[in-house]
């Protein structure tokens, strides 16, 4: 019985560490491409690499590529489309100033993308009826700026416009600046995101930035489910074929956190080994205690008849029978505990209590997902080796010496 | 059925732990006919038990041929030497070797069990074979539940249940009182009797001695008598 507890022991702790590591995965990965460029997004050719604020995408592209994810198969998989502009800037107000990036958007079509607006900690997201001037900054930057709702600032950037030519708010200089009054304050927990961000209505930000038309930076996408970005960022490759644009999916775009989550993974692989190797030999070590102390019965059996081969085969039925045992246990605990966690979440803030690391795009409540195929895969994995293990007491009960094992002890 | 129930030629064995060797049998030839019931004895060491290990198949020699049933025991495989012990093989152990956890009926039918036989016919041949050594009503009792000369009795029926061609009886009486040697020495004379099937009992016991139709008598690993009791011919090895 105690073995059977061992190993469903093991494989409950493979599930709920599995349903862990995917929740949080699954977690970081939704936060990451909303607080992000989305699960795919649309830019012109060379962005990625440059971040250049002059790289746009033309206007007839951004029509192409929303008119074609209202077609065919692709509109069921789409959740949200936002187009959104770029730029680098300066924030001034006359308690301090601090560079930020200016993302415009229309406010619309963000909230179906971007978690910012669940993310408001006082004031409102904007709104199309908003005048221009107004402006969602983070909650780090409002602290350094001593910006509060309807606080007014200066926002000052380089005009993308060729060199020369008028804009709307200036006189034609290349530096351009306009007033704004904060309309909303918002709160991610990223550092990166609450100390830099600023999002103000796309019409605000192209005719600050004097971008003509309905130019933008980027058409970020998101879907209903992260494994269909690589083909949805294939048919807009097809559909784009020829045009001066890139199609990423967020693991191209977010090479990081692609990189973060595969080490992660790789990590809580090896994690899951050590774990199963402990139970293993928990389980080997228990089956030959057995195995020993029914010597004598074993050789009983075998100086009245039985086969070694027999003798083998029944110590490895009898271990399988006890796996079925222990996987059933297991099963019921570790979905029992994975349900918990799925519904309840695993509360991690008190580990983040001085804030979350910049560089990490994570939500501190973890939730548990497990799916179908990760059952399967951990119930397959601790009977193949269950199994496995068996094999050697199952030898050396084929093994069993006579006449000596018939001594009664 | 063969005329030969076992057959002998210069068997040894000898015994190693570390660089002391200590040698159990030193050129035993012996031959037993089929339907015999006999018994070998001598002192302690003499090598009586290594020498029905080895008829048995428990155990291998070092040196010699072994044929028992027809089968030449040297050249089978482990797994070949279970089947002959399985087939035409019974035992019956000084310390009755029942499994603690089984009932009295379940020792008994293990070697039917074994063979493949079908519950409801293991449970009729075992059912008849009690009722005819005394141990009708006991079936459903375990051996720790069972007096010394039960559970040798039971020991018995798992030996005889698969009509074996011999039975090889190591000190079966060497635990028992004189009144349960004496029933079970009956039991066995009688199957001997009805059912031809050799008995070969190692033994320091007198009353089986006496009741042996032949005693071969060991000592040093070697015979040094062998009577028959109608001829009493001595036939020293």
């Amino acid at each position: 019985m105690l073995t059977a507890l061992a190993l469903g022991l093991g494989l409950a702790l493979l599930l709920v560490s599995l349903g862990l590591l995917d929740g949080g995965h699954e977690q970081t990965i939704a936060d990451g491409v909303r607080f992000g460029p989305g699960h795919v997004v649309v830019q012109a050719k060379g962005y990625q690499d440059s971040g250049s604020d002059e790289l746009l995408l033309p206007a007839l592209d951004v029509a192409n590529i929303e008119n074609f994810l209202q077609t065919g198969n692709i509109r069921h998989v789409v959740r949200g489309i936002s187009p959104r502009l770029l730029a680098t800037g300066l924030m001034s107000t006359s308690a301090s100033s601090a560079g930020v990036k200016i993302v415009g958007v229309i406010p619309e079509d963000d909230r179906a993308v971007s978690l910012i607006p669940q993310r408001m900690v006082e004031g409102t997201y904007l709104s199309s009826n908003d005048k221009l001037s107004g402006v969602v900054v983070g909650d780090e930057l409002a602290r350094k700026l001593e910006l509060k709702i309807g606080s007014k600032a200066v926002l000052m950037t380089q005009s993308l416009r060729p060199s020369g030519a008028a804009t709307a708010n200036g006189d034609g200089d290349e530096m351009q600046s306009t007033l704004l009054r904060v309309s909303g304050i918002f709160r991610t927990g990223i550092q990166g995101i609450d100390a830099n961000m600023i999002y103000l209505p796309l019409p605000a930000a192209q005719a600050l930035l004097g971008v003509t038309g309905d130019q933008v930076t980027q058409v970020t996408l998101l879907l209903a489910q992260e494994g269909d970005s690589p083909m949805v960022a294939r048919a807009l490759r097809k559909q784009l074929a020829g045009e001066p644009v890139e199609v990423l999916t967020w693991r191209e775009s977010l090479p990081m956190l692609a990189q973060i989550l595969g080490l992660d993974h790789a990590f809580n692989y090896v994690m899951n080994g050590v774990i199963l190797a402990m139970v293993g030999l928990g389980i080997l070590n228990t089956i030959l205690m057995r195995v020993l102390e029914r010597r004598y019965e074993f050789g009983v059996s075998k100086a009245l008849g039985l086969r070694p081969r027999q003798l083998a085969l029944m110590v490895i039925g009898e271990s399988l029978a006890l796996t079925a045992i222990s996987l059933v246990l297991g099963l019921a605990l570790g979905l029992s505990v994975q349900h918990y966690f799925a519904t309840a979440g695993l509360d991690l803030r008190w580990v983040f209590k001085a804030g979350l690391p910049p560089a990490l795009v994570f939500d501190p409540i973890l939730y548990s997902r497990l799916s179908a195929d990760r059952i399967v895969w951990s119930v397959s994995i601790v009977f193949a080796m269950a199994t496995i293990i068996s094999f050697y007491p199952a030898l050396k009960a084929a093994q069993t010496d006579l006449p000596d094992a018939l001594k009664v002890v | 059925m063969d005329e030969w129930a076992v057959k002998l030629s210069d068997v040894r064995k000898t015994y190693r732990t570390g660089p002391i060797e200590v040698p159990a049998l030193r050129g035993v030839t012996l031959s037993i006919a089929a339907g015999e019931f006999a018994a070998t004895a001598g002192p302690s060491g003499s090598g009586k038990t290594t020498l029905l290990n080895i008829i048995g198949g428990l155990d291998r020699a070092d040196n010699g041929e072994i044929w028992v049933a027809g089968q030449n025991l040297q050249i089978l495989s482990s797994g070949d030497l279970a089947h002959v012990r399985l087939q035409r093989i019974g035992f019956v152990f000084q310390t009755y070797n029942l499994l603690p956890v089984l009932t009295a009926l379940e020792n008994a039918e293990f070697t039917l069990l074994l063979q493949g036989m079908p519950a409801r016919k293991r449970r009729a041949r075992v059912e008849k074979l009690f009722s005819e050594i005394g141990l009708a009503g006991l079936e459903d009792r375990r051996p720790a539940e069972l007096s010394g000369g039960q559970q040798q009795r039971v020991a018995v029926a798992r030996a005889m249940v698969t009509e074996p061609a011999l039975i090889l009886a190591d000190e079966p009486t060497a635990n028992l009182d004189s009144a349960s040697a004496i029933a079970l020495l009956d039991v066995m004379e009688q199957l001997n009797r009805t059912t031809r099937t050799t008995f070969l009992f190692s033994t320091h016991d007198p009353q089986v001695m006496e009741r042996a139709h032949r005693l071969i008598r060991l000592r040093d690993g070697q015979i040094v008598s062998d009577n028959t009791r109608n001829s009493q011919t001595a036939a020293v090895a």
